[in-house]
C-alpha cells in the first residue's frame, strides 16, 4: 500500500467500532488516537489505542457529541485524519466541515453529501428527481394544511416517520386511520425529543417487507462501485438484529437490479467514500428508504464475503487516492451472517439490561469474527446503545452459516448481564429463519423465538445454583449425618 | 423452611441434604442424588447430577448467580428468606402511612374514598418547626384519615389507612 | 460381632396371624395419632385463619430443616383424659433439626381450647424441659396459649412439678448454657408471659403476638384503664419500648426465619465420644417385627428376634450367653453408635439379675449407652428363690440401673409388670427416653392375676356377710374389675398420663431410638460410681 499523507488517525467513537478501526490502523502501520469519556476508560478500544484523550460532558453521550473537544483532541494528537465510526457525529455535516476546516481529513463523504442524505425528505426528493423509485408518500412541509388528507389518500397501511433521524425512533405503523393523528403526534414528539426536529412525512407501508441495502464505495474522481447487498430484515422495534449477505430473497437478476440502482443513486449524488443505500423490497420492487453516509454496523458481512477491508478503503479514499478496486474485482464468496449481541431481555419486550461483565469467553473458530467492544469487569450501563458485540460467521451456505452461528451462541459465555445470546441461538435454529422466509415482521409473527423456553435442564441448573450458594451448602453441611440419613421421617 | 431461587419469573424452592456420596437435591417431590460440584479454574467446574457430568461456567455477584450450562445462560437470584419474608410483610404494613416522628397536621390533601397512587401526597405535617410531606407508601383507596388539621400525633401513629379495593 | 440367626418362620400360620394382628394395632395407632394431630372443630380452625395464624403443625414444619426427621414425643398425651377433648394435651413436643442443630420443639396448639394449659399440658411441657436439661438440647418455644384452664388449676398450679416447674426448668437451662428461643405467636398472659421472657432469645409477631402479665380485661378490672392488647403488650411496644422482646417479626413465617437464623448462631454441644462406626441397616426387615410380637400377650418370644430387627446389621455380641438366660445382655450398634442391650427373655431369676447388674457396670465403664427392652412379669417368687436371695439380687440390679451414668433408653415391648418394671429402667429410673409398643400392658400385676386377687378379696368380703357366691356371681364381679384393670394398664392409658414419651409403631423404633440416642450424647457422661451393692 502506498504511504498515506497522514500517520495518525483520531477515532471519534467508542466500543466495538473504535476497536475495529484500530485493528485496521495497526495493519496499515498508522498510529491511532482515541477520545473517550471516563465511563469508557476501561474498554478495549481505549487500551488498544496509541493515544487516548479524555473528554467530558454533562453525560457520556454528550462528550462524544462535543465537536469542539473532539477536534481539539485531534489537533493535540496531531491526527491527519478523523474517523467518525457510526452514530454520534458520523452524519453531522457541520462536524465534517469543522474537521476539514481544522485541516484534518474526514473519513467519510463530503459535507454536502451528508447534508443531502441526512435529511430524509430532501434525500427522497433527490432520489425521485434522479429517476429512482421511492414509496408513495406525503410530506407535511409541502403543505401542512392538506397533509392529513394527503396522508389518508395514500391508503393503508401507513408509516409515519420523523424527517430527521433514524434508528427507528418515532416511527409508527398506522393500520387504522383513526389512529393516524395519534401516530403523527407521537412521531413529532419523538422527533423533537431525539433530533430537535418536528418535521414529519408519511409513506405507504409495505406489509412484511424485506430490508435490503447495498454497500457502495466512491472516490473523489467519480469512480463508484458496489460491494453487493446485505439483507437486514430481522428487526425488532425497527432496529436490526441479524444482517446477512447475500440476501436469500434475491435472484441474480434482482441483485443486479438493486446494486445498479444503488450505484446510480450514489453517482447522482457525486458520492465519495463508503456509503449504504437502503431499500424496502416488497418482493417485486425496491423502494429507496435512505442512504447512510458512513460505515454501517453490519459492514463486516460484506468484508467476510468479499475479503475487502472497508475501513482501509475508507482511509485510502479519505487520503484523496483513487479507488484501488474496479467493479470486476468484487466477488462475493459464500454466505456471511452477523448477529448483534445486545444487553437486553427479548423475553421482556427487549428492555435494555445492565450489569457487570463477570465472565467473557468468545469461542475461536475458523470463519468466525467477533467484533467486541467489551471486556471482563466492564460495567454495562444504559448510558450508551445496548449493543455489546457482533458475531459474524462466514460459511459456504446460508444454512451452514446459521447453524455455525447457533453453535457460537451456545459456546459464547457472557455472564453478569442479561443478553439476547440465548434468543439468538433460538433464532438461528428456527426453521422459518433457516428457510429464508424472513421479513421485518418476522419476530412479531414468530413470538416463540423471543418468548424463550422453560429451562430444559432445570434440575441441573438448580443443582449448580444450590451447590454454588453458601447458605444452601452450609445448611446441608450443618445437618448431622444421622438425621440426614434418616431424612424426612415422622413417627 | 426451604431455600428459594428466582429464575426468570418463577421461584423455585429446594433443599440440599448431605448424602453418602456428595449431596442430595430435593425439588418438590423429586430427589436427585448424588449431586456435587468440583471447582476447576476460576468460574468453571463440573457438576455431577445423578449419572450426568456437566461442565458449568459460573459467576456470582451478591445474591445473583450466572450460570452457563449446556449452551444456555441462566440468571438466578438467591432469595434470602429473612429478607424476602420481611419485605413481603413490609408491603402488607404499607397499607398504613405512619408518622416518622411526632408532629401536628397542617393540611390533609386526600379524602376518604380517594384512589391514590404510591408516592402521592397525603398530608402536610409539622414537626420540630419543619414541614414535611407524608406520602402514600403504595397505591390504594383511602379508607381512613386518622387526624384532622391541628391534631397532634405521636411517632408511629397511623396517619392514613388504605384498603386494596379497586386495585 | 455375629449376625443373629433368626429362627422365625415367616411362612408359618402363627407368624401370619401375628402380622395381621399387629398391623391392625399399628394402623389403629397411626389413625389415633392422625386424629389427635389434625381433627379439630371447623370453628377452631376458622378462628385461626381469621387471626391470620398458621396451624401449629405447619409452623413446626416451617421451623424444621426440610428432609430431616422429627421425633414427636407423647403425641397421644391426654388421649384418655378430659373426655378426649384435649388432643395431644394441646402441646406439641418433639426433637427435630433446626439450622442443623438438634432442638426440642415445644409448641402450644391454639386449635385446642385456645392452647389453654391443662394439667397434662403442664406435665408434658415440664417433661419436654426435663428432656432438654438431661440431654442439653436447645429449645424452641412456639408460644400461643390462652393461659391455664382455671377450673382444674388445683391440678397444675402449686405443686413441685406443676406450672412453676416450667419457669424453673427454663431458668436452669439458661444457667446450664443451653439456649432457648421463643416465638410469641399469640397472647402470652400471666405465667405464660414468662416463657418468652425467660428464653435467651425471643421474637414477637406483629399483630398477633402479645406479652402481658394481665390482659386488657384484667387491667380494666384492676385499674379501670382501657387499653388494647397491641398497645399493652404488642410487638412494637415490646421490641422498642420495654425490651421484653428482642426481634420484631412482621409475620409468623418471618418470625420462624428469624428463629432459624438465631439457632444457626448457637454453638453446637460437643457430643460425648462413644465408639462409633458406619451405620448399617438391620439384616432382617424390621416389618417382620409384626410377625414376631405374639397376638397373645402371654405367649413367650425370643427377644433376640426383636434385637435382630433393631440393630445395625442384626449383629450382636452376646455376653454370658449360657448363664442367666432369662435376661439377654450384649453389645450391638445403633446407627453406628455402640450400645449395650438388656432384654427380658423370661422371668427374672437370681442368675439373670446378677448378669444384668454386672453387664450394666461393664457398659458404664466402657461409656456404652444402655437399651432396655422390657417384657417382664417381674421377679421369680417362692421359697426357693427367697432363700437364694432373689430380693437381695434384685436390689443389686436396681442399684446398678439407678447408678449407671451412661444414657439409658427403654422400650416396653410387651408386658411391664411388678418390680421388673423398675429393675428394667422404668420411668422412675430416669431413662433419657422411654417408649412403648401399642399392645403393651403396664401394671403392678398382670390383668388376669390382679383380677383374680381383686375378685378373691371381694368374694371374701361377701362371704363374711354369710353369702356364698355362685360361679356366675363371681364372673359378674370379675368382669368389670378385669375390664377397668385392662383399660388402665394399656399403653394408651400410660401414654395419656405421660408415663412414657410416646407409643411407637414397632417399625419406627429403630429411627426413634437413634434420634434419642444421638440427643442423649450431648451431655457428658460422668465417671461411674455406685451406692452399696448388697452382697
Amino acid at each position: 500500500m502506498q504511504t498515506l499523507p497522514f500517520d495518525t488517525v483520531l477515532i471519534a467513537n467508542r466500543g466495538e467500532i473504535a476497536a475495529r478501526i484500530i485493528k485496521t490502523l495497526r495493519k496499515l502501520g498508522l498510529r491511532s488516537a482515541i477520545v473517550y469519556h471516563d465511563a469508557d476508560a476501561d474498554t478495549p478500544a481505549v487500551s488498544m489505542a496509541d493515544t487516548a484523550i479524555a473528554i467530558d460532558g454533562c453525560s457520556p453521550i454528550a462528550a462524544y457529541l462535543d465537536a469542539h473537544q473532539i477536534i481539539a483532541s485531534a489537533c493535540r494528537a496531531k491526527a491527519g485524519a478523523l474517523h467518525p465510526g457510526y452514530g454520534f457525529l458520523s452524519e453531522s455535516a457541520e462536524f465534517a466541515r469543522a474537521v476539514e476546516r481544522a485541516g484534518i481529513a474526514f473519513v467519510g463523504p463530503s459535507s454536502e453529501s451528508i447534508e443531502l442524505m441526512g435529511d430524509k425528505i430532501r434525500a427522497r426528493r433527490f432520489v425521485q428527481r434522479s429517476g429512482f423509485p421511492v414509496a408513495p408518500s406525503a410530506v407535511e412541509e409541502d403543505d401542512p394544511e392538506t397533509f392529513p388528507s394527503r396522508a389518508r389518500a395514500l391508503g393503508l397501511p401507513l408509516l409515519v416517520k420523523p424527517s430527521a433521524g433514524g434508528g427507528g425512533k418515532g416511527m409508527r405503523i398506522v393500520r387504522n386511520l383513526d389512529t393516524l393523528d395519534d401516530a403523527i403526534a407521537h412521531a413529532r414528539r419523538e422527533g423533537l425529543r431525539y433530533f430537535d426536529d418536528g418535521r414529519l412525512y408519511v409513506e405507504r407501508y409495505a406489509e412484511n417487507p424485506r430490508h435490503i441495502e447495498v454497500q457502495v464505495l466512491g472516490d473523489s474522481f467519480g469512480n463508484l462501485i458496489h460491494l453487493f447487498e446485505r439483507e437486514c430484515s430481522v428487526q425488532r422495534r425497527f432496529q436490526k438484529i441479524i444482517e446477512e449477505t447475500p440476501s436469500p430473497a434475491l435472484s441474480p437478476k434482482l441483485r443486479k437490479e438493486v446494486c445498479e440502482i444503488a450505484v446510480g443513486i450514489a453517482r447522482s449524488a457525486n458520492y465519495r467514500n463508503a456509503g449504504t443505500v437502503e431499500f424496502i423490497f416488497d418482493g417485486r420492487e425496491f423502494y429507496f428508504l435512505e442512504m447512510n453516509t458512513r460505515v454501517q454496523v453490519e459492514h463486516p458481512v460484506t468484508e467476510m464475503v468479499t475479503g475487502i477491508d472497508l475501513v482501509a478503503e475508507q482511509l485510502h479514499i479519505a487520503a484523496g487516492r483513487p479507488l484501488r478496486l474496479s467493479q470486476s474485482d468484487i466477488v462475493s464468496k459464500g454466505h456471511a451472517i452477523e448477529a448483534r449481541i445486545y444487553a437486553e431481555a427479548p423475553e421482556r419486550d427487549y428492555v435494555p439490561t445492565t450489569g457487570k461483565i463477570l465472565m467473557l469467553e468468545y469461542p475461536q473458530r475458523e470463519g468466525v469474527r467477533i467484533d467486541s467492544g467489551i471486556v471482563q469487569g466492564q460495567q454495562i450501563t444504559t448510558a450508551f446503545d445496548p449493543m455489546l458485540a457482533k458475531v459474524v460467521v462466514h460459511s459456504s451456505t446460508r444454512r451452514d452459516a446459521a447453524l455455525a452461528s447457533e453453535r457460537v451462541m451456545r459456546e459464547l459465555v457472557l455472564l453478569g448481564c442479561e443478553t439476547n445470546i440465548d434468543f439468538l441461538a433460538r433464532l438461528f435454529a428456527d426453521e422459518t429463519f433457516l428457510s429464508g422466509q424472513i421479513h421485518t415482521g418476522y419476530l412479531d409473527e414468530n413470538p416463540h423465538v423471543a418468548a424463550g423456553q422453560c429451562a430444559s435442564d432445570l434440575p441441573a441448573v438448580l443443582a449448580a445454583a444450590a451447590l454454588l450458594t453458601r447458605p444452601v451448602r452450609d445448611s446441608a453441611d450443618a445437618v448431622p449425618t444421622l438425621h440426614a440419613e434418616i431424612g424426612k421421617w415422622r413417627n | 423452611m426451604k431455600h428459594s431461587f428466582a429464575l426468570d419469573v418463577e421461584n423455585y424452592e429446594l433443599w440440599l441434604s448431605p448424602g453418602q456420596h456428595g449431596y442430595r437435591l430435593h425439588l418438590d417431590d423429586e430427589v436427585f442424588a448424588p449431586v456435587s460440584f468440583s471447582h476447576e479454574l476460576d468460574g468453571s467446574g463440573t457438576l455431577v447430577i445423578a449419572s450426568d457430568t456437566i461442565p458449568v461456567k459460573f459467576a456470582i455477584d451478591g445474591d445473583r448467580l450466572y450460570l452457563h450450562i449446556r449452551g444456555r445462560t441462566y440468571i438466578l437470584r438467591y432469595r434470602d428468606q429473612l429478607r424476602t419474608l420481611a419485605c413481603l410483610d413490609d408491603q402488607a404494613s404499607h397499607l398504613v402511612a405512619r408518622a416518622p416522628m411526632p408532629g401536628v397536621v397542617i393540611a390533609t390533601k386526600v379524602s376518604r374514598g380517594d384512589v391514590v397512587s404510591g408516592g402521592a401526597t397525603l398530608m402536610l405535617v409539622e414537626s420540630m418547626k419543619l414541614e414535611f410531606v407524608v406520602r402514600a407508601p403504595r397505591g390504594g383507596v383511602v379508607e381512613r384519615i386518622h387526624f384532622g388539621v391541628g391534631d397532634s400525633f405521636e411517632r408511629d401513629s397511623a396517619l392514613v389507612t388504605f384498603s386494596e379495593e379497586g386495585r | 460381632m455375629q449376625r443373629i440367626v433368626s429362627r422365625v418362620d415367616t411362612k408359618s400360620q402363627d407368624f401370619r396371624l401375628n402380622v395381621l394382628h399387629n398391623r391392625r394395632l399399628a394402623t389403629e395407632l397411626k389413625e389415633r395419632q392422625r386424629s389427635a394431630r389434625f381433627d379439630r372443630p371447623a370453628r377452631d380452625l376458622g378462628r385461626l385463619r381469621q387471626q391470620n395464624k398458621l396451624f401449629v403443625r405447619d409452623r413446626i414444619e416451617a421451623l424444621l430443616d426440610p428432609h430431616t426427621p422429627f421425633l414427636e414425643l407423647s403425641a397421644l398425651a391426654a388421649n384418655k383424659a378430659y373426655d378426649g377433648e384435649v388432643p395431644c394435651a394441646a402441646q406439641i413436643v418433639g426433637i427435630g433439626i433446626v439450622a442443623g442443630r438438634e432442638v426440642i420443639v415445644h409448641a402450644d396448639d391454639a386449635s385446642v381450647k385456645g392452647g389453654a394449659w391443662y394439667p397434662l399440658s403442664v406435665k408434658k411441657i415440664v417433661r419436654a424441659l426435663d428432656i432438654a436439661i438431661e440431654n442439653r438440647l436447645m429449645v424452641v418455644h412456639l408460644c400461643d396459649c390462652a393461659g391455664g384452664f382455671l377450673p382444674l388449676q388445683a391440678e397444675f398450679f402449686a405443686d413441685r412439678y406443676h406450672a412453676g416447674r416450667i419457669l424453673r426448668n427454663q431458668s436452669v437451662l439458661s444457667k446450664m448454657g443451653v439456649p432457648q428461643v421463643a416465638i410469641v405467636m399469640g397472647h402470652c398472659t400471666a405465667g405464660g408471659a414468662y416463657v418468652p421472657a425467660l428464653s435467651d432469645y425471643n421474637i414477637i409477631v406483629q399483630g398477633t403476638g402479645a406479652i402481658f402479665l394481665g390482659g386488657p380485661p384484667v387491667v380494666k378490672a384492676a385499674t379501670g384503664e382501657v387499653v388494647s392488647a397491641e398497645e399493652l403488650g404488642g410487638a412494637r411496644m415490646h421490641t422498642s419500648v420495654s425490651g421484653t422482646s428482642d426481634y420484631f417479626a412482621t409475620s409468623e413465617m418471618h418470625a420462624i426465619a428469624i428463629a432459624r437464623d438465631i439457632v444457626a448462631q448457637m454453638k453446637r454441644p460437643t457430643k460425648e465420644a462413644i465408639p462409633q462406626s458406619a451405620p448399617e441397616p438391620p439384616a432382617y426387615d424390621p416389618s417382620e417385627l409384626y410377625g414376631i410380637i405374639p397376638k397373645d400377650p402371654r405367649a413367650q418370644f425370643d427377644m433376640r428376634e426383636i434385637i435382630a430387627r433393631l440393630v445395625d446389621g442384626s449383629r450382636f455380641h452376646e455376653y454370658q450367653p449360657r448363664y442367666g438366660q432369662s435376661l439377654v445382655c450384649g453389645f450391638a450398634r445403633l446407627h453406628g453408635y455402640q450400645i449395650g442391650v438388656i432384654a427380658n427373655n423370661g422371668v427374672l431369676q437370681n442368675e439373670s439379675v446378677l448378669k444384668g447388674a454386672h453387664f450394666i457396670q461393664l457398659c458404664d465403664n466402657n461409656r456404652t449407652p444402655l437399651l432396655f427392652l422390657q417384657n417382664t412379669t417381674g421377679f421369680m417368687v417362692g421359697r426357693e428363690y427367697e432363700e437364694r436371695g432373689i430380693t437381695k439380687d434384685g436390689a443389686k440390679l436396681i442399684m446398678a440401673v439407678s447408678g449407671a451414668e451412661v444414657p439409658k433408653l427403654t422400650v416396653i415391648c410387651n408386658g411391664s409388670h411388678g418390680a421388673g418394671t423398675y429393675a428394667m429402667a422404668g420411668r422412675a429410673f430416669d431413662p433419657r427416653f422411654m417408649f412403648t409398643w401399642p399392645h403393651s400392658q403396664i401394671s403392678a400385676m398382670g390383668a388376669e392375676q390382679a383380677a383374680g386377687v381383686l375378685t378373691h378379696v371381694k368374694a371374701r368380703q361377701l362371704a363374711r356377710d354369710g353369702g356364698r357366691l355362685s360361679d356366675q356371681e363371681l364372673a359378674a364381679i370379675r368382669e368389670p374389675i378385669l375390664e377397668e384393670y385392662r383399660e388402665r394398664s394399656s399403653a394408651y392409658y400410660a401414654t395419656s398420663e405421660l408415663w412414657d414419651d410416646g407409643i411407637l409403631d414397632p417399625r419406627d423404633t429403630r429411627n426413634a431410638l437413634s434420634i434419642a440416642l444421638s440427643a442423649s450424647l450431648n451431655t457428658p457422661i460422668e465417671v461411674p460410681h455406685y451406692g452399696i451393692f448388697r452382697m
